[in-house]
């Protein structure tokens, strides 16, 4: 009973880091910019693991704020969420919604995961994998595809890895 | 009664692996000693084999290591044809993909929707026309699972779950998550780990008949087959996967973003959630593959049209 109202105050507490939807947090160090191009003026930067509020995306920008600036960082240096919450929580919030012991989920409901041990054990299904050969397309059935959905094709090298 | 059985049994299995998770890399080691005995046992002289943690690759006819040495004094191999583990052929590469696909899919079964299993080849086609190995027969498909995983074997078989395809919201994130396993066959990621552990633990000579008439061995060699997608690819690997999906995606007409969005979305799935430990235990962070994909990025994108995103295309589950 008593680990029962420990568990309700903590999930209490718990429960405000996670009603921010669009909380963000820093990837890395980057320029805030005044608009949403790359050669627009910088307005201050973010450090890796700042907190920011995501206000708006256009194309491959974001607005943010954070305490001591406002402008349009890069989509990739931002990543949606708080910063971690710590592991007690996170254990608190597991309890809670009935994700501790991975078990209870699939007695309670039957569905499956798909574990390393489930792949060491897997036989080869035969009528699976003819099921999923029957459904084999061709370069030009894609190309098809594609013009339906008005995509065009755009030139673009691969990227080479970061240092 | 029957399925509370199952269930139990299930729920066991489930917290295995959980365990499990706190030494991954022992196990792998322990089932990839294991494979060994089983071939051995398949007629072979016993012999002490070490797998190397970390494979370098040393000449195979060399016959340095001594799994190697081991291997090429056992029984001749039989006459057959002999699978070219040093330069499959696109033959034997789809060949060794069809097993371990097959074997993924006796694990979990195709989600039994003909139209969303024929608009994600659709897509996945279109996707990997973009690349440079568009001549292969690519296959993809949905599988009955909870998990939050997507695998790609080589010759172009990629499957992707339920649980992470319900996770998508519009076409072009289905085209990101398509275009880095598309480019895990392109870059021959899992080919080369399977090469690298036929040449050093198994001695060449000893694969020969995938195509032969007794092909047990070959079975028997390759494991269950989807072992290898439970055992992960390097970092690297993941990160050149990203990257190119990104980029084949972006070939193809989509928003550029649509994988990193997935990506997005996966960082915030409870870490001890056991829909993503599997891929959490053989894929880097999201964090940090974000954090990569954007240092590679950098601008190179900026002077590139906005792509299609297509939310109202995108295949809705029942």
């Amino acid at each position: 009973m008593k680990d029962y109202l420990k568990l309700l105050i903590l999930v209490g507490l718990a429960t405000p880091i996670l009603v921010f939807a669009d909380a963000g947090t820093a990837l890395k160090t980057d320029t805030v910019r005044a608009e949403p191009f790359a050669d627009a003026k910088t307005v201050g930067n973010i450090n890796k693991n700042d907190s920011v509020d995501i206000l708006n995306k256009k194309g491959a920008w974001l607005q943010i704020k954070t305490k001591k600036t406002s402008g349009w960082v890069r989509l990739l240096s931002v990543k949606r969420g708080a910063a971690t919450v710590s592991n007690n929580a996170k254990g608190v919030i597991d309890v809670a919604s009935g994700r501790a012991g991975t078990g209870q989920v699939v007695s309670t409901t039957g569905i499956r995961g798909l574990s390393a041990e489930d792949l060491k054990a897997a036989k080869f299904n035969e009528d699976e994998m003819k099921k999923m050969e029957s459904h084999t397309l061709s370069a030009s059935d894609g190309q098809s595809f594609a013009s339906a959905g008005g995509l065009n094709t755009v030139k673009l090298a691969y990227l080479k890895g970061a240092k | 009664m029957t399925k509370l059985l199952i269930s139990l049994i299930l729920a066991s299995g489930l917290f295995a692996t959980q365990t499990m998770a706190y030494d991954f890399g022992k196990v792998l080691e322990d089932a990839a000693k294991k494979k060994i005995e089983d071939v051995k046992n398949g007629g072979e002289t016993p012999a002490t084999a070490t797998v190397p943690d970390k494979a370098t690759s040393p000449a195979p006819e060399s016959g340095t290591s001594s799994a190697t040495t081991s291997a090429a004094t056992a029984a001749p191999p039989p006459a057959q044809p002999e699978f070219n583990w040093k330069n499959p052929s696109k033959e034997e590469e789809i060949a060794l993909g069809r097993e371990i696909t097959g074997s993924l899919l006796g694990a979990a079964p195709l989600v039994k929707d003909e139209a969303l299993q024929k608009y994600v080849n659709q897509v996945g086609r279109w996707v990997a026309n973009q690349s440079e190995r568009a001549d292969l027969p690519w296959k993809f498909g949905v599988i009955e699972s909870t998990d939050i995983n997507a695998f790609a074997a080589p010759g172009g078989y990629v499957l992707i779950t339920k649980g992470l395809y319900q996770k998508l919201h519009s076409e072009a994130q289905l085209a990101g998550v398509l275009g880095h396993e598309i480019a895990h066959v392109v870059k021959k990621h899992q080919l080369k780990v399977l090469q690298k552990q036929q040449l050093l633990g198994y001695g060449a000579g000893k694969l020969s008949g995938l195509f032969g008439k007794n092909d047990k061995l070959a079975k028997k060699a390759l494991g269950t087959g989807a072992e290898i997608s439970a055992r992960g690819l390097d970092k690297d690997a993941e990160f050149e996967a990203d990257r190119m999906g990104m980029v084949l995606a972006t070939r193809a007409g989509y928003d550029a973003y649509g994988l990193a969005d997935v990506l997005q979305t996966i960082g915030q799935t409870n870490k001890s959630d056991s829909s993503v430990a599997l891929l959490f235990k053989t894929h880097p962070a999201p964090d940090e593959r974000l954090a990569r994909l954007g240092d590679s990025v950098g601008g190179s994108l900026d002077n590139i049209k906005a792509g299609k995103t297509l939310e109202n295309r995108l295949y809705k589950l029942n």
